[in-house]
């Protein structure tokens, strides 16, 4: 069985307005609601991202110092 | 001669024999786009002057006999998020409007040394990512195969122009299908490269780790034209390889005996679209009976890498849009808007766990293609849509078949390969193959078309 995080119950309206504000956003009501409307969706396919790797899996894209110096 | 569907490589015969002249293909053309684009959208901005400039130069040139290279007094025409220096480039944004760039993209100057000759910016999904949408400044593209359709998204202006005969290629781009997509609805041919294969630098960014540009043409021979002149290393992308650029067109003609190709069929086999899954089958006959080895892979469902693709990039969208959305949130599109917002949302960790979750992905897509030369699939899993305002979102819900080799940065084709018996509307193969192979892949979709016509095929305009 894939370890996820399915089994977390969706995020409230209220906390998805209190993320918003703490991301600095302070959106009119209208455009609050069309995305209160979306947001399950992202959330949901958020959670279903695997938890289980092992430390040496890296992420696709990893530091690489000699890229830095152009 | 009616120049409106001749491919790049036809025009260039034309060219050598003196019987057709860059100014009479491009006024030609520039004729055609003033008849029949006011129903297509397909052009935001079109630049008659900046045309009938860089052709006459090129007409000069090739005069005296200097050819610079296939794509000289080329028309082409490019995605408007593709920075061109005193002309507008607005991403199709409100956001965007009045932006006006001091330098070209670096793909730009290639084209412009190559003698190619810009036609003008095209319409695109809002910065690449939001649409098809009703609420921007332009309204949307229409498919030239029947304008009560679309013609994809987010390359719609490249997919429908190319298709209405109104350029012989364009340049797109492709995040997670966006060159892809429209070739495959609109019936041309649309290469995403590998990751750092062409540069981005001057190309307003969708994502940071998924943006590819590319051309899309008629013909996957003409995409092996446009892309020799496009592909390279560029010091200033940070994300370029260098890496050799091989000589695309000649290995056109090597055909596919001998090659193995891995179909994917788990992805398409339940295609909505009933048409889909046997357009793909006799597809894989063709190349079959061409002396193709043929043999099953099983990969990832759509919907894991559809769900690591999508959680990758609308973290990096939103770092690209934040200060824009806590300024001026009503300026975006709809559905841009609520695609980049929830990027504000998803967590540190949630971006970290799904940048692992690539290298597994596009660790299993290496490991088959050291098992075959290609991997040969659909490119859309149903025609193109209708345009309906109201229309849910489906970024998230609906698995996307082109963004499996977004992920894995590898290179890959759209081709036309039939039509859906009830609309009429193109179908269409996707071949895929390891990172920098783009080679293969053009052999590949060459054979096919060699012994197929559906790319011959054009809409009539009325």
């Amino acid at each position: 069985m894939r370890d996820d995080l399915r089994d977390l119950p969706p995020a409230s309206s209220d906390e998805v307005r209190l993320l918003l504000r703490r991301a600095g956003l302070d959106l009119p009501e209208e455009l609050l609601q069309q995305f209160l409307a979306v947001w399950p969706g992202f959330e949901a396919m958020v959670r279903r991202i695997p938890r289980g790797n092992g430390y040496p899996d890296e992420p696709a894209h990893v530091y690489r110092p000699g890229r830095i110096v152009r | 001669m009616d120049v409106s569907f001749l491919t790049i490589a036809e025009l260039g015969r034309l060219y050598d024999k003196r019987e057709l002249s860059p100014v009479e293909a491009v006024t030609a053309l520039l004729r055609r786009i003033e008849s029949h684009d006011a129903s297509l959208n397909s052009f935001i901005r079109v630049t008659p002057e900046v045309a009938l400039r860089e052709a006459e130069a090129a007409e000069r040139e090739l005069a005296a006999g200097r050819r610079r290279g296939p794509l000289h007094g080329i028309p082409y025409a490019l995605k408007d998020i593709v920075e061109t220096a005193g002309i507008p480039t607005t991403g199709h944004s409100k956001l965007r409007q009045d932006h006006v760039p001091t330098a070209d993209a670096h793909l730009v100057t290639r084209l412009r040394e190559a003698g190619a000759v810009l036609m003008g910016k095209l319409a695109t999904w809002e910065f690449a990512l939001g649409g098809p949408s009703f609420d921007l400044p332009w309204p949307p593209a229409r498919n030239p195969w029947n304008r009560d359709y679309l013609p994809g998204g987010s390359s719609s202006g490249a997919g429908a122009a190319v298709a209405a005969g109104f350029v012989p290629g364009a340049i797109g781009t492709d995040t997670g299908g966006s060159i892809r997509g429209p070739a495959a609805v609109c019936g041309i041919a649309g290469l995403k490269p590998t990751y750092g294969r062409v540069s981005r630098r001057g190309v307003f960014p969708n994502t940071f780790t998924m943006d590819h540009c590319g051309p899309l043409t008629r013909s996957a021979e003409d995409i092996a034209l446009m892309l020799q002149v496009i592909a390279g290393f560029d010091p200033e992308d940070p994300g370029s390889e260098d890496c050799p650029v091989p000589d695309y067109a000649a290995a056109l003609g090597e055909g596919v005996r001998g090659l193995r190709l891995g179909i994917v069929e788990d992805w398409y086999r339940d295609a909505p679209h009933p048409d889909v899954a046997p357009a793909v089958d006799a597809a894989v006959e063709v190349l079959r009976g061409l002396g193709a080895e043929i043999e099953p892979v099983r990969l990832s469902s759509l919907r894991d890498y559809t769900d690591c693709k999508t959680t990758i990039s609308i973290v990096e969208l939103y770092a690209i849009h934040e200060r824009d959305l806590r300024s001026r949130p009503q300026d975006f599109g709809r559905i841009l808007r609520n695609r980049v917002l929830p990027g504000a949302l998803i967590r540190a960790e949630d971006y970290v766990q799904a940048q692992r979750w690539r290298t597994v992905l596009a660790r299993e897509q290496a490991m088959a293609l050291k098992r075959v030369d290609a991997l040969v699939t659909a490119a859309a899993l149903n025609v193109a849509d209708r345009p309906d305002p109201d229309a849910p979102d489906r970024l998230v819900s609906a698995p996307s078949i082109t963004m499996p080799f977004s992920v894995g940065g590898l290179p890959a084709i759209a081709i036309p390969c039939g039509f859906s018996r009830a609309e009429g509307l193109p179908l269409s193969l996707q071949i895929a193959a390891a990172p920098f192979a783009e080679a293969t892949v053009l052999r590949v979709a060459h054979a096919y078309q060699q012994a197929t016509d559906w790319h011959c095929r054009h809409p009539m305009l009325v």
